[in-house]
């Protein structure tokens, strides 16, 4: 029972770090009908430069904010300068235009800040809570990890059904050649959403380093896990993103725990093709399918 | 109002349209009539900045539009509701409407236009909140008239309206339609297939084929000409 | 398969003079470019069946660095049971293995398309790897398993430099494949994989059994992957997961991309690249005096930034921008025969 609490709550906070890149692509995704796989990467490398501020005297929630923003601009910058020209390309040479983006940063991080592991701050405790003498297998950092990234849903939320600007992305992302016609300036909306996924990206950047710490290609995995958790829900359901980020932080904790840790990624890799084989496009595909 | 100057389109290597020249003034429904192909949704599409033109220039009130982005012709007061309804599916049916207009920058005025649009497709009102994926054909083809009305335009291009619409409902816009342009002096680009539809509420008409103009005249007129209308509209 | 035998005999005679030709270069070679021709022929393998999985039948597999570790790792194992195994033998049994390999997979992503595909393949290529280390006593873990280079034979001499031999055998492998390939692209398989990429719903009212064709198109992909997985192993001596990890799989996929998608050629040009660009890269940098961070790295920050700029300037690759190259020359030279005939006419 122990061991079953102990793996189901690092399922649930590993589900919901992998939750957020889940969003973040499946953001793009629905915007631009492209997976960026240097999303990790791009979290990596903001990650990267918030510990250069921190450990040049800058506050934690500061730095924590400058992440944000700089992760913000770099999805933003990458999509006006590099994604722009190629979105009408064939999809197979977008693939590999962020892949070489995920192999460039991935190289640069080590270049610019040096390749060796390197620890990194959490604001709150991450030993485990107990009340009296019942351990509790949850720390607060876990707690505000979870926290941070509920909150950060909720505001996507809110942001996409209740403001203007929200309104107009999810134009922009649905019906794009109609939002045109309509005066939405659908260009700025997709570079907005690539900034948004990229903060999001960012964001899961820095909260996932305390525990995995900060190496060049520590995000690959996040970013697989990520993936697969949005391929599980369905790529075009925020929702199914979430969902299927937290069944896959929860499989892989408890194959990992049962069965062993290097049996996680084929657990996943099993839980995938099996959901996968049963309903092609994901657990929570809309009925009527968009094109790809 | 809206002046289309011999505008020439060409995809690849086949001319959709060749030096097609029309005017449409304030306040008047021009129809434009012709077969499957003849070009009719290639010039609408031209006008509304989705195609560019190859020669030519099309104006709004001395403003020059061509070349310039569709967001940014829309933004000029040029509304154009597609073929097939062009309607976004996912959001509701309040969230198209408020779409249209949301570049606007008088803000009560939005809401209003947004309220006059309820009042004119009372259909619609009832289904506000829901998404417009649960629209019946004939109150998707309101909810895209609605929408470009809502952006209170000056042009108004209007794509096969009549496509899957049941001969009421058809006749219901048609009507509204007639009214609408008089009273906001619109200029209205009538694109249709069904020519005895489109004769019997505009004002002028153009008959297109293989992208070229054959024939101009009055509405009345060219529903008068019995060989025209065979060769070209076929009835 | 009504392959016509001129055909055939013209890709026979081609592939044959190339071999003649690459394999007496490798006389003017020195050891350490004869072992980068090795690795470039390895990579066309692997390329190749790539190319024919997702540039002609359009599934999009970022997994095929896995598929070669099955490769490398059923000729590890054999070598590692039966030493004197000879090379032949454990060549097949790589090439058997993941072409079986490549079948499973097959028929579990038989209904997967686009992203969903890519991401079942990710997934793999992520986490194949792990087996090794999880069946560590018999797969060698983290350590992985030590494979002696084959001896050439006896009739070459005595003398016969390894890394010769090894390019040689990469070499002749690569001609083989390509042969084969070429062959099954041109004719009506070609057409089926084609088809099916092009129009789904168009190549079943045809009457084609489409997951059959998706199934059989991951099986020759992985067939030569397991070929190029077991060369591979010969030709870096260990066989360990950090060398089969997910950048193999991405730079597969981008060399093809690179090369000219769908082109078998494209497969040749992107191999090239992926291997000479770090060579290249680390030869201007070993002049430098720079820290090990940056010289470590930029090879493949270069690699990167090669892929990024690429993808700006050459969407169709190298094979697809020289045939339109080669075919806008051609109309300028016929339209410039045409202009000088018709003044002619009029003079």
């Amino acid at each position: 029972m122990r061991t079953f609490l102990i793996l189901t709550v690092d399922g649930v906070t590993n589900g919901f770090v992998y939750a957020i890149i889940a969003l973040a692509l499946v953001m793009i995704w629905r915007a631009t009908r492209v997976i960026n796989y240097a999303q990790g990467a791009m979290g990596m490398f903001t990650t990267y430069a918030t510990l250069f501020a921190i450990s040049h005297g800058v506050t934690y929630w500061l730095a924590f904010v400058i992440a944000l923003g700089g992760g913000f601009l770099l999805g933003a910058g990458i999509e006006r300068l590099v994604v722009r020209p190629v979105e009408s390309r064939p999809p197979l040479n977008v693939v590999i235009l962020t892949l070489g983006l995920l192999i460039l940063l991935e190289a640069l991080a080590p270049m610019l800040f040096g390749g060796q592991v390197k620890s990194f701050p959490a604001p709150f405790s991450r030993i485990d809570l107990s009340i009296g003498t019942t351990q509790l297998y949850i720390s607060t950092f876990d707690i505000f990890v979870i926290g941070a990234v509920i909150l950060t849903m909720i505001t996507l939320l809110l942001f996409f059904q209740r403001t203007t600007i929200g309104l107009r992305m999810r134009a922009a992302a649905f019906g794009p050649e109609i939002a045109r016609l309509l005066g939405v300036r659908v260009g700025r909306m997709l570079t907005l959403g690539w900034g948004l996924a990229a903060l999001l990206g960012a964001m899961a950047g820095v909260l996932i380093a305390p525990a995995i710490f900060l190496y060049p290609n520590n995000m690959d995995e996040i970013l697989v896990f990520g993936f697969t958790g949005a391929v599980l829900g369905g790529l075009d359901s925020p929702v199914g993103a979430v969902v299927g980020a937290l069944l896959v932080g929860l499989g892989l904790s408890y194959v990992g725990g049962y069965a062993g840790s290097d049996l996680e990624t084929i657990g996943g890799l099993v839980i995938l093709i099996a959901v996968l084989m049963v309903r092609p496009q994901g657990l929570f595909a809309a009925r009527r399918q968009r094109e790809a | 109002m809206l002046e289309v100057i011999d505008l020439t389109v060409a995809y690849g290597g086949v001319v959709a349209l060749d030096s097609v020249s029309l005017t449409v003034a304030e306040g008047m429904i021009t129809t434009v009539l012709g077969a499957n192909g003849a070009g009719k949704t290639t010039l609408v599409r031209t006008i509304s900045g989705l195609v560019k033109a190859r020669r030519g220039r099309v104006r709004v009130a001395g403003t020059d539009l061509t070349g310039r982005a569709p967001e940014a012709i829309a933004r000029l007061g040029v509304a154009h509701v597609p073929e097939g309804h062009g309607i976004i599916s996912e959001i509701t049916v309040d969230e198209n409407l408020r779409l249209g207009g949301l570049w606007r920058r008088d803000r009560a005025d939005q809401r209003l236009a947004i309220d006059e649009a309820y009042e004119l497709f009372p259909p619609l009102l009832a289904r506000r909140h829901l998404p417009a994926a649960s629209l019946s054909g004939g109150e998707r083809q309101m909810l895209s008239v609605a929408r470009a009305l809502a952006a209170r335009p000056r042009v108004l291009l209007l794509d096969e309206p009549s496509l899957g619409l049941h001969a009421t409902v058809l006749a219901q816009i048609m009507d509204r339609l007639r009214t609408l342009t008089r009273e906001r002096r619109l200029a209205v680009l009538l694109i249709e297939q069904n020519a005895r539809s489109a004769l019997s509420v505009a004002d002028d008409a153009v008959v297109l084929s293989l992208g070229r103009v054959v024939a101009r005249d009055r509405a009345t007129q060219l529903a008068g000409d019995d060989a025209l209308r065979h060769a070209y509209l076929g009835f | 398969m009504h392959m016509s035998r001129s055909t055939l005999l013209r890709h026979a005679v081609l592939f044959l003079l190339l071999a003649v030709v690459l394999l007496a270069g490798t006389y003017t070679l020195s050891a350490f470019w004869n072992y980068n021709l090795a690795e470039i022929a390895i990579f066309v393998i692997a390329a190749a069946g790539l190319t024919v999985l997702t540039g002609i039948n359009g599934q999009l597999s970022l997994g095929h660095g896995a598929l070669m570790a099955v490769g490398a790792y059923t000729t590890s194992l054999l070598l590692k049971e039966q030493p004197q195994l000879p090379f032949l033998l454990t060549v097949l049994a790589s090439i058997v293995s993941t072409g079986l390999a490549g079948g499973i997979i097959g028929v579990a992503a038989a209904r997967l398309r686009g992203p969903y595909l890519a991401g079942a393949t990710l997934a793999l290529a992520v986490g194949l790897p792990q087996l090794a280390i999880h069946f560590g006593s018999v797969l060698g873990g983290n350590q992985g398993l030590n494979v002696a280079p084959p001896a050439a034979p006896a009739v070459l001499g005595g003398d016969f430099p390894e890394e010769r031999w090894l390019a040689w055998i990469a070499i002749v492998a690569a001609m083989i494949t390509l042969f084969l390939l070429a062959n099954l692209v041109r004719g009506g398989a070609g057409r089926t994989l084609r088809a099916v990429h092009d129009n789904e719903v168009a190549a079943r009212l045809a009457g084609i059994d489409v997951a059959r064709v998706q199934v059989l198109a991951f099986m020759i992909s992985a067939a030569c992957a397991g070929l190029a997985g077991s060369l591979f192993a010969y030709w870096v001596g260990i066989t360990a997961p950090t060398g089969f990890g997910l950048q193999l799989s991405l730079q597969l996929l981008s060399a093809i991309v690179i090369g000219g998608l769908g082109s078998l050629w494209g497969a040749v040009w992107g191999s090239t690249i992926l291997v000479l660009l770090p060579v290249w890269t680390n030869g201007l940098t070993s002049n430098l005096n720079l820290s090990s961070d940056i010289t470590n790295n930029l090879p493949l920050a270069v690699y990167g930034a090669v892929l990024v700029f690429a993808m700006l300037v050459l969407p169709r690759g190298i094979q697809g921008t020289v045939t339109s190259l080669s075919g806008g020359a051609r109309q300028w030279f016929l339209k410039r025969r045409l202009d000088q005939r018709t003044a002619e006419v009029e003079l």
